[in-house]
């Protein structure tokens, strides 16, 4: 089955001066349960890319299947609920809300899914004992370390026990060690969820440990060559 | 509590760390807070004078009135009076005797055209034998005429009556037994004369022009007058009070709608500094809207936060205001702290009277101004490109 499925994407933003075209007439799909890395150099549109797939942006052209469902035949209101159940996104700048604690953080998506406050905290503090942050759950997002406040997006990512996580290069603000603590926990969560996993990373080591690397460029995405998984 | 109140709540507590969006903030509060609590002193004020005013109107008029549709006189005036007396919480029934004519005093450039009729019974002191008839005379009246309480007036009718000489203007001289001060708008008749002598000058020897009634409660005229219409049929009309006193009513409910146009204006622009306050709290958390959009939030779901952070600026706004507004006009009521000349007020004191209905509406209104001033931030927030968003705040 396939977790993704985008054909004929194109994407242009208005730039200051001109119109500047990230992309144009991109294909690509992904197996359910695999945990890929997607490669390439700055400006291709690797997170445009996620944001795409990810329901938070629109194509200009193309269609997106995430799970065979088309992301156009939603709308906003159902995008977003389908977003919510099976969708999870880490950014590379975590951006977690700095006036929240790390609990509260993590426990937003259950909170807009409608969850009960009470069991939408206890929820996230299971979530955080797991990401090794339980003594942290009452800390302000912006107390905590770089490397804790990206296992603090991760385990808000998870919440919903999304089908789908998209991870937007969120090592790339890490040093080694703390990068390798990070990618480390989203390997064993992805084997323990069963999730569909694509990371954007620059990281050639990380990008080696996935089960597929993909790799992008002006022209298009396509399988890495020159790579062993 | 919803997603959407606690996020709210928490961006609201946490501006205190943001000085410029604290202060604005505390701008928007205290700007909505002086709006209302002037609003509500104003009418309070106005109340005060225009509860005075209508006690005085329920005071001096009749409280219902039944008079024929047509013609001049009633038809029927036994039978008027017997329904009027039927209804229950009837203090008095008098018949109206009235007429136009002339009043003069001592000289000639002191006569002026007066309207003139009966006072209820017993109003008058009596007056002895072989001397004038009592009148009481308004303050204007009083003053156009040149005379005062001990003095005589002649009244002149309109009506004429036969003599050898030919037809001639039927007159009656009184002495004025008091002056009576109203209002400019108050429907209160020139010079008030004892039954016969009215009945004299406007020569309705019998029966009455109207026959008007007295309530132990001058709050249920209209229902007694719902009552005596059913009993009296399509050929009298029968108005209360309030009716009778029209055109005063209309200019004081009049003034008091000028004047919560003009203060409620103070009101509006503090909403806007509201648009202000919100607009920039939603450029300020664009990457956060973006972020809880990539969590699952719906665009209503966004606009919400910003509704409810108006609908809690408005609301705190609202009740320091309504606070300030409802204990100043008490305090100054109690208290009497703004004298006036009673000689030339008839008040010792500025009253104010606190109406809750008012202090609702009032508060309603800022707090919808401030919900309608979130409004265009909170669909700007709804419309936000997320990957845009999140994208840009790198």
């Amino acid at each position: 089955m396939l977790a993704v499925k985008a054909e004929g994407l194109s994407k242009t933003y208005m730039g200051e001066a001109a119109p500047v075209t990230v992309f144009q007439n991109l294909d690509f799909e992904l197996e359910a349960g695999v945990f890929a890395a997607v490669m390439g150099p700055s400006g291709v549109g690797k997170s445009t890319l996620l944001h795409l797939v990810g329901g938070i942006d629109r194509p200009d052209t193309g269609r997106i299947e995430i799970f065979g469902e088309s992301l156009d035949d939603l709308s906003p209101r159902e995008r977003a609920r389908f977003r919510n159940d099976n969708i999870g996104f880490v950014f590379q700048f975590h951006h977690l809300l700095p006036e929240f604690t790390a609990e509260e953080n993590v426990a937003f998506p259950h909170r807009i899914a409608g969850v009960a406050a009470g069991e939408a905290r206890r929820l996230a503090g299971e979530l955080l004992e797991r990401v090794g942050l339980g003594d942290r759950r009452s800390h302000l997002s912006r107390s905590l370390s770089g490397g804790e406040q990206q296992r603090v997006a991760i385990a808000r990512a998870l919440a919903r026990s999304p089908r789908l996580l998209l991870a937007d290069e969120p090592t790339g603000n890490l040093d080694a060690d703390s990068a390798s603590v990070v990618f480390g926990l989203l390997a064993e969560l992805h084997l323990e969820r069963g999730m569909t996993t694509v990371l954007v990373t620059h990281n050639p080591d990380l990008a080696k440990r996935c089960d597929k690397i993909f790799e992008m460029s002006r022209e298009g995405i396509a399988p890495a060559t020159g790579f062993s998984g | 509590m919803s997603f959407e109140s606690f996020v709210a709540l928490r961006y609201l507590a946490a501006s205190r760390r943001r000085a410029h969006v604290a202060l604005i903030s505390t701008i928007s509060i205290l700007g909505l807070a002086v709006g209302v609590a002037a609003l509500v002193i104003s009418l309070s004020l106005l109340s005060g004078f225009q509860d005075r005013i209508r006690a005085q109107m329920a005071q001096r008029s009749p409280h219902l009135r039944v008079s024929p549709i047509r013609g001049a006189t009633l038809a029927d005036p036994a039978r008027v009076a017997e329904a009027l007396e039927s209804l229950s919480g009837v203090v008095r029934v008098d018949p109206a005797i009235e007429g136009r004519g002339w009043a003069s005093g001592r000289t000639i450039e002191s006569t002026l055209p007066v309207r003139y009729r009966n006072a209820p019974s017993g109003e008058l002191p009596p007056a002895p034998s072989g001397a004038p008839p009592p009148a009481r005379v308004s303050a204007s009246a009083a003053t156009r005429t040149r005379t005062a309480p001990g003095e005589l007036l002649t009244i002149t009718s309109s009506r004429t009556r036969l003599s050898p000489l030919g037809p001639i203007p039927v007159a009656v001289v009184v002495r004025v037994s008091d002056v009576r001060r109203a209002s400019a708008l108050e429907r209160t008749p020139d010079v008030e004369l004892p039954e016969e002598t009215a009945r004299l000058l406007s020569g309705i020897a019998t029966g009455a022009r109207a026959y008007e009634a007295r309530l132990s409660d001058p709050v249920r005229a209209g229902v007694a007058a719902r009552a005596v219409s059913l009993v009296l049929g399509p050929a009298y009309r029968v108005e209360t009070w309030r009716e009778l006193n029209a055109p005063l009513s209309f200019a004081l409910r009049l003034e008091k709608a000028v004047i919560f146009a003009t203060v409620a204006l103070v009101i509006v622009v503090a909403a806007l500094t509201i648009v202000s306050n919100i607009a920039l709290t939603v450029v300020e958390k664009k990457r956060d809207l973006g972020v809880l959009t990539s969590l699952g939030a719906t665009p209503g779901s966004l606009a919400r936060i910003y509704l409810i952070l108006g609908a809690v600026i408005g609301g705190t706004g609202t009740g320091l205001g309504v606070a300030i507004g409802v204990s100043s006009s008490v305090l100054l009521d109690r208290y009497e702290i703004v004298s006036l000349p009673a000689d030339v007020y008839l008040l010792t004191h500025v009253p104010f009277a606190v109406h809750p209905g008012e202090v609702a509406l009032v508060a309603a209104f800022s707090l919808v101004t401030a919900i309608a001033a979130a409004v265009l931030p909170a669909r700007a927030a709804a419309r936000l490109a997320a990957g845009e968003a999140i994208r840009l705040s790198r």
